[in-house]
């Protein structure tokens, strides 16, 4: 193993440690709180990136997926089920989901595939609206046990699980492939990468890891109308993340997801009338000047500083 | 050059962090200065009902009651949350002006502090924003949104939290039906939409009263809520249901059920639309020909879209809106003096509520003695009151004993027309057909 692994795999153990760590000392509710949001976005984030940024197909219709699991999970569990069977299930049904569609989804291409999901959402949003009007509301007997802290360490386990497929697809066979796709469809196809396996492969994983994703949250939220996870926002935020942060890497949607909430977050707070505005302008900034994300910036940075040094090594005299 | 910008960028977006977190917080609601002098608000002075039993206590008495609320004032509900919010704002005010809230363990008057966050509409960020109304703030008692989705959510973590709620602007019975111990709603709900509309039915002469009812049921809780208790009552006061049709909200096509109730010879309409589908629904009942002698219409009818996109068309409908400022309590004028001098008209419809639910806090708070949330919860529940919306007890789940006013609109003027003692215009009855408008 290479010195440059090792320390890699030592700051990813150092800071799932202190997130692991983190309730044993902060106490405030609206901080841990806060910290489920950032997790939950993590997940949806790079379960985003896995069809998004690595093989390069647009899905505007993410929600769905998390919808899917969240609608299952909440509804199961509620319903008497174990914990884990009921985010089992809510992960397992997004996939069913994703391959009965994909396989006509991926026959189009670009833009068209990305209304195409967009359509299929929505229409999974209006009749869960139909199907399920009534609101899930946890009732008092189950609120009078409600903690923050165990919901926190599922949403820490679902992001380091959702992390840590994205990095291991992204080393396999499979993650080339994708790339391969993303990259030039019918040159990957002329060496033998089948494209619509792959992409219905990364469909399948994206969905599972986002059902995954709202099984958390079903397990979390205390009181939301069915139809709410479906909403179309929650595949439009999970797409800013990663697009703040830098799609197509394993990074770049876990500091896109801190960034986003966090900012977002205390804009809200702080400025309360204008904070819609003030966010906006700062992704219109981002996705401009910024295409690669703010790891593109980091890496600019860095090379700017690296040649400032390199020169003024240069400038000093020999010897 | 793109370098160089990429890391402006980057410094702008560190700075606007950092911007943030040095920015004012949130929006705290002003306290008088202690170079003013007090000024008697034309509110009634809150009265205790009963003696407080709270020993004066030697602890310093905090420099602020703080309250707080989480409002959509941006996203689906932003509308209503801007009628709400100003309710809050002005009410406490009011009580600043006058020193505040006397808390008899501290033996002084102590003003509100209201923080006000937005949720953007987004149940999510309604949860987040509560809790750090909770953590942050140490509220003692939280105001509500608006919304039944919002309700939901910020009710059951005022319930986690233990903190008394007070919340307007949903009239979703069903949220009630949880065992919270913690929400209280001075505002009408369900069960008296649908009781009162048969009350003020009764009104009309028996042979000039509509007797064939269609009802246009949304395909969404509140929905199927009033659709069964609508039912139920018509049973009880003697009126025919001959057309019950659903529909899926944002629906484009209401011809179908209009035609089954014209043809039913249907000359009375409930429904309960959000404005477009409510808009589409009256555009294609004119151009169908069909007029309801009566109609209730709750919800799109409650701004002045309404009016102004529907002309005549939208003359005649009625609705169940929670308030409406031509009501004879002490204080609306006030209110409605303060609101005319800040938006250029009389209070909103919601905003009276809203107002409501500060003087309901601020007299717990007083009958309570103390700045303990329990106590304080226990105070609103007896609470027995009048206030700017009328006379308010709670009953065992939350719900508001208040006035429930009917609104009408009549020559493009929203006017109270039930009950009689607070009507600014008598009911607009039989509703003369939309082609002869």
């Amino acid at each position: 193993m290479s010195a440059k692994r090792i320390t890699v795999l030592a700051l990813v153990v150092a800071v799932v440690a202190v997130l692991a760590a983190l309730p044993l000392f902060v106490k405030k509710d609206s901080t841990i709180n806060l910290a489920c949001l950032v997790l939950l976005y993590v997940a949806l984030a790079s379960s985003w990136n896995i069809l998004g940024g690595y093989a390069g197909q647009t899905n505007l219709g993410h929600a769905a997926f998390f919808g899917l699991g969240t609608l299952v999970a909440r509804f199961t569990w509620l319903g008497g089920w174990p914990l884990w069977a009921a985010l089992l299930a809510g992960a397992c049904v997004p996939v069913i989901f994703a391959l009965i569609i994909g396989a006509p989804a991926f026959r189009l291409k670009g833009a068209y595939f990305a209304i195409g999901t967009l359509a299929l959402a929505q229409v999974l949003y209006v009749t869960v609206a139909n199907k399920w009007p009534l609101i899930t509301s946890l009732p008092a007997r189950y609120l009078a046990t409600y903690r923050l802290m165990p919901r926190y360490y599922l949403f820490l386990a679902v992001a380091v699980f959702t992390v840590g497929v994205a990095y291991f697809l992204v080393k396999s066979r499979l993650g080339l492939g994708l790339m391969a796709v993303r990259e030039e469809e019918d040159a990957a196809e002329s060496l033998g990468v089948s494209g619509l396996r792959h992409k219905l492969l990364a469909f399948g994983v994206s969905a599972f890891l986002a059902g995954l994703a709202g099984g958390a949250f079903a397990f979390y939220h205390v009181g939301y109308y069915p139809q709410f996870p479906f909403s179309p926002a929650w595949t439009f935020d999970t797409m800013m993340a990663v697009y703040i942060g830098g799609t197509g890497t394993v990074v770049g949607p876990i500091i896109g997801a801190v960034f986003y909430v966090l900012v977002k977050e205390l804009l809200a707070l702080k400025v309360v009338e204008a904070h819609l505005i003030i966010f906006g302008i700062l992704f219109i900034l981002v996705v401009l000047f910024l295409p690669g994300g703010l790891l593109e910036a980091w890496s600019k940075i860095r090379s700017a500083l690296g040649s400032r040094a390199k020169s003024r090594k240069a400038a000093l005299p020999a010897g | 050059m793109r370098g160089k910008v990429s890391m402006v960028i980057a410094v702008v977006l560190v700075l606007s962090t950092l911007l943030a977190a040095c920015g004012p917080k949130a929006t705290p609601t002003p306290v008088p200065q202690p170079t003013t002098p007090p000024v008697q608000p034309t509110t009634p002075p809150v009265q205790p009902t009963a003696a407080p039993t709270v020993a004066p206590t030697t602890k310093p008495a905090p420099e602020f009651i703080e309250i707080g609320a989480s409002i959509p004032l941006t996203g689906k509900f932003g509308s209503l949350g801007a009628m709400v919010k100003p309710g809050y704002e002005i009410a406490v005010a009011d009580i600043n002006a006058a020193g505040g809230v006397y808390v008899k363990e501290y033996g002084k008057k102590i003003p509100l502090r209201l923080t006000i966050y937005d949720d953007e509409s987004d149940p999510t960020k309604a949860v987040s924003k509560m809790e750090t109304l909770f953590a942050e703030q140490h509220v003692v008692a939280y105001l509500g949104g608006a919304g039944s989705d919002m309700h939901a959510a910020t009710a059951a973590i005022a319930e986690k939290n233990k903190v008394p709620y007070l919340g307007i602007a949903f009239a979703l019975y069903q949220i009630h039906q949880q065992g919270y111990k913690y929400l209280f709603s001075p505002f009408p709900k369900s069960p008296a939409q649908t009781r009162d509309v048969f009350e003020v039915l009764n009104t009309i002469p028996a042979d000039q009263r509509p007797t064939k009812i269609a009802i246009f049921q949304e395909k969404t809780d509140w929905g199927a809520e009033l659709g069964k208790m609508w039912v139920e009552n018509a049973a009880k006061y003697g009126y025919n249901i001959v057309v019950h049709e659903e529909y899926t909200p944002r629906s484009a096509d209401f011809s179908a059920m209009i035609l089954k109730a014209k043809s039913a010879g249907a000359d009375a309409l409930f429904a309960v639309p959000v404005q477009p589908d409510g808009i589409a629904m009256f555009k294609q009942m004119a151009e169908l020909g069909w007029t309801p002698k009566f109609s209730l219409i709750i919800r799109a009818p409650e701004n002045v879209a309404w009016s102004e996109t529907l002309g005549k068309i939208g003359d005649y409908a009625t609705m169940f809106a929670g308030w409406h400022h031509g009501v004879k309590f002490p204080g609306v004028d006030k209110l409605n003096a303060d609101h005319q001098a800040k938006f250029g008209r009389p209070a909103d419809l919601l905003t009276g509520p809203a107002y409501a639910c500060v003087q309901i806090l601020a007299d717990a708070i007083e009958r309570a003695g103390t700045l303990d949330r329990d106590a304080i919860r226990d105070a609103i529940a007896a609470t027995n009151m009048t206030t700017v919306i009328g006379p308010v007890t709670f009953n065992a789940d939350g719900t508001g004993n208040v006035l429930n006013p009917l609104s009408q609109w009549i020559n493009g003027k929203l006017e109270l027309v039930w009950p009689p003692e607070h009507a600014t215009a008598p009911l607009a009855y039989p509703a003369v057909p939309f082609d002869k408008r």
